[in-house]
């Protein structure tokens, strides 16, 4: 049973329009095949050609102009069993020749029937990109000086599987239809039609005329892809068990961290430093940890240059706002990220404000600590530098218990990166104990000299 | 369980938790993870990711698959969104139900890819031609933008319509804490299937805003799909009557749902002369500010939209209680809510607190804006933009 319901007289198309020819022609093609209905899918996309969908018996999907590949790709992915086929016109294949392209590249496994009359019919006549040289068309009323767009050997560079060309007067139109309904991966027929309304009109072209044509672009007709190609069935699909992402979270018991109210943090470098890897190190321990936080990241858009700018804040309670207006730790890591910051002028006295020993810093109220920078890196390396400098930063503006942070770490973080960063945190506290034994020496010194 | 995730992290989980089983998208800052989620998620099955030539491809991909019975997400930003524009009016007309979001960022244009904005309020809303209405929530953090994306999904299937989720850069690439298990969300809800008994009409309805039943392309049944105006058989038509019936269709599911589709949350003060109205990544800024001004002793009272389209009117009328002589209005845009909300509000001000250059407004802005606009409407004085806020009155 053919799956085409009406005959080339009872069709939308002006007589002697080569439309109804074809669809009857691909008919028979399907009939070959023995494709039963509930298995195949027509696409059809904008013109004259839009319309032929209604004449097939079979699932048919009907949208806008030049996307009717994406449909039937996104049909083909979630119904692989279906035989897809697109029903084109040379328009079609001028505004969506970027899914063309890439359909044919990804060997999207749909077949593509071109009708290609040269010319918009719908619309009155106007060049379409295959419109051949000389061509006159409403727009082109002298014949266009452009060079047709050869449809078949764009399909063939992107990698088509199985393309033809051909007059769709020809009887072996069929053949070339049957061959591409049979090729397992993306196919494409690319068949040359009259469209009497118009472009027949204003350029005498008659059925013998399509073959001259042919012979005169240099566009031959015949099979002139044949590779076969495995059908490539989409990853996943719909049959698979179903999952909630649920195994990415971490489930591990996490000691609880003590916190008293909000700290806001900024840590502020260069793109390389890993900056916001430090912050999100941080964050996820504290959150593990039973804490509140929240990040927010700023960096340009090229993410291996220019600054990289951190803003972490932790809390005991919910944070509904993540803006960072009063940081009470910053850190200052390098010449990029003091730029972005620009003035200093906002910090409070109460900021304590950690700046890598290379840098100047214009003049600020903050309480401003030096951090040995190239020391950081040695001990904790170039990776790790950053996380080791904020760990070493909230150790000595006394905002977290080293020992905790140890802990938690240890049952909070996982993946490829968590031993660096156990190492650069422990590295961190090391630096921050010295400090302050250092200070406590200072003092114990500055007292008994009194 | 607490955990520490993006805004795009929950929305990748929110849609895997409405049973998403379909994502294709292209890259875009600040959308791109979204993206990177799913083909991690679908790598070893469960669903299907692809990443596509464009944002057209996208959604054109993820709309044959719905047709065929997936349920399909497609994400992007505001330039991207301008990409999908054609494609959501074929969701509308061919009513399938599709769920978009929209990472907002600075625009027009490039605009600002990796700065915050969130001036695609109005245009989520009129994003085709046509002018029919569709559903549009808007995020103001991790936490909502799961639930609302979950939500979607299942308005998008209820109703068989396109829905727009909205988030923006500082939703969407901020790390938030969050514990999605504590959320609240209704049960999953599926499309209308067809009886397998009868015959199939793909657009067959009773009563104007009834929802056609859903018959996948692939299955038993024969289906059509079109996106040109059609009568129930999906077949092109001219018929006036015909013609007036689907596009009064396409109102009326939308419009008569208008009520069960607000989504708000009233924190009221019967005693309130100022109500804060907010939505987005204003709003957290904005519950900060009314419990500056509650511990200050002002009464304040605030209502967050988590539905901007169709207007939550029930909702907004429900918090101008009768003391309210003012409505503060943050936004991340030049206002453009606001003049969509004053015809409901009606005489009363709306004081405006506006920021458009990249970065949040603070709680202290609307608490200073509150205080300012006190006792008279007049008073209120315009912040210059060097200082990121104006005021409108």
């Amino acid at each position: 049973m053919s799956m085409l319901t009406v005959q080339r007289n009872d069709m939308c198309y002006c007589p002697g329009c080569s439309h109804g020819l074809l669809l009857e022609r691909l008919g028979a093609a399907m009939q070959r095949v023995g494709l039963p209905t509930d298995r195949v899918c027509i696409v059809s996309d904008i013109g004259c050609i839009g319309t032929a969908d209604r004449y097939f018996e079979c699932h048919t999907f009907h949208g806008l102009h030049g996307r009717s590949f994406t449909y039937a790709e996104g049909i083909k992915r979630v119904r692989p069993e279906l035989t897809v086929i697109v029903l084109v016109g040379d328009g079609g294949c001028g505004i969506g020749t970027a899914h063309l392209v890439h359909s044919a590249r990804r060997d999207a496994g749909i077949k593509v029937l071109v009708c290609n009359n040269f010319n918009f019919g719908m619309t009155g006549g106007q060049q379409s990109p295959t419109t051949p040289e000389l061509g006159r068309t409403a727009t082109t009323p002298w014949g266009t000086d452009q060079r047709p767009f050869d449809i078949c050997r764009t399909a063939q560079a992107a990698g088509a599987g199985f393309v033809a060309r051909g007059s769709a007067h020809a009887e072996d139109a069929t053949d070339l239809i049957e061959a591409a309904l049979r090729s397992p991966g993306f196919a494409l027929v690319d068949l040359w039609e009259l469209c009497v309304a118009y472009y027949v009109v204003t350029n005498k072209l008659a059925p013998s005329g399509l073959v001259e044509l042919s012979r005169r672009l240099d566009m031959p007709f015949g099979i002139l892809e044949n590779r076969p190609t495995a059908a490539r069935e989409p990853l996943g699909g719909a049959a698979a068990a179903s999952r909630d992402g649920a195994e990415l979270r971490v489930t591990t018991a996490v000691p609880r961290l003590a916190w008293e109210g909000r700290t806001e943090i900024c840590v502020a470098g260069s793109a390389g430093q890993h900056i916001c890897s430090a912050a999100g190190v941080i964050g996820e321990i504290a959150v593990a940890g039973g804490l509140f936080a929240a990040q927010q990241d700023d960096f340009p858009i090229t993410v291996r240059k220019g600054h990289s700018v951190s803003n972490l804040i932790l809390s005991n309670d919910a944070i509904l706002y993540a803006g960072l207006d009063h940081p009470d730790v910053m850190l200052l890591l390098s010449e990029d990220g003091l730029r972005r910051l620009g003035s200093l002028d906002a910090l409070a006295p109460t900021c304590r404000l950690f700046v890598d020993d290379s840098l100047a810093i214009p003049p600020t109220a903050a309480a401003v600590h030096r951090l040995d920078g190239e020391a950081m890196a040695r001990g904790a390396g170039r990776a790790g530098a950053a996380l080791a400098a904020l760990v070493h930063a909230l150790q000595v503006a006394g905002r977290i218990d080293g020992a905790a942070l140890v802990d938690a770490a240890r049952a909070a973080l996982c993946g490829k990166y968590r031993d660096a960063n156990l190492r650069a945190i422990e590295f961190g506290l090391t630096l921050g104990q010295e400090h302050a034994a250092a200070r406590q020496a200072s003092g114990n010194a500055a007292r008994s000299t009194s | 369980m607490r955990e520490f995730i993006t805004g795009n992290e929950a929305v990748v989980r929110g849609a895997l938790r409405a049973k998403c089983d379909f994502f294709a998208g292209y890259p875009i800052t600040p959308a791109s993870s979204i993206l990177t989620g799913f083909v991690r998620v679908f790598h070893a099955g469960g669903g299907i990711a692809v990443e596509t030539e464009d944002e057209i491809a996208a959604i054109g991909q993820c709309i044959g698959a719905v047709m065929s019975g997936a349920r399909a997400l497609t994400a992007s930003s505001g330039p991207g969104l301008s990409l999908y524009s054609e494609t959501i009016g074929l969701a509308q007309m061919g009513e399938v139900p599709l769920v978009i979001v929209n990472c907002q960022r600075m625009g027009p244009a490039t605009g600002g890819a990796t700065a915050t904005g969130e001036g695609d309020v109005l245009f989520a809303r009129h994003v085709t031609s046509g002018g029919y209405p569709l559903p549009v929530l808007a995020a103001t953090d991790a936490g909502s933008a799961y639930r609302l994306t979950y939500l979607a999904f299942n308005l998008a299937e209820r109703l068989r319509t396109p829905v727009i989720v909205l988030t923006s850069k500082d939703i969407a690439l901020t790390r938030q804490t969050v514990d999605l298990d504590a959320i609240e969300l209704a049960p999953l809800e599926r499309r209308l299937a067809t009886a397998p008994d009868r015959p199939f009409a793909p657009y067959a309805i009773n009563a104007p805003a009834d929802v056609p039943a859903f018959a996948p392309i692939g299955g038993q049944t024969r289906v059509r799909f079109t996106g040109s105006i059609h009568d129930e058989n999906a077949v092109l038509t001219i018929d006036p009557a015909r013609i007036e019936r689907k596009l009064t269709h396409l109102r009326r599911k939308i419009d008569d749902a208008a009520d069960s589709l607000e989504d708000t949350e009233p924190d009221l003060d019967p005693l309130a002369e100022t109500l804060i109205l907010s939505y987005g990544s204003a709003d957290g800024a904005a519950r900060v500010a009314v419990a500056m001004l509650r511990e200050s002793g002002a009464a304040v009272s605030r209502l967050t939209l988590y539905s901007l389209w169709p207007i939550p009117t029930r909702a907004i009328r429900a918090a101008l209680t009768s003391r309210v002589r003012r409505i503060v209005m943050p936004e991340l845009n030049i206002g453009l809510y606001c003049d969509a909300v004053r015809h409901i509000t009606g005489p009363l001000p709306i004081m405006s607190v506006l920021r458009y250059d990249g970065g949040l407004i603070a709680p202290q802005t609307i608490v200073a804006r509150v205080r300012s606009c006190d006792g008279d409407a007049a008073a209120c004085s315009a912040l210059s933009p060097v200082e990121g806020s104006s005021c409108r009155c």
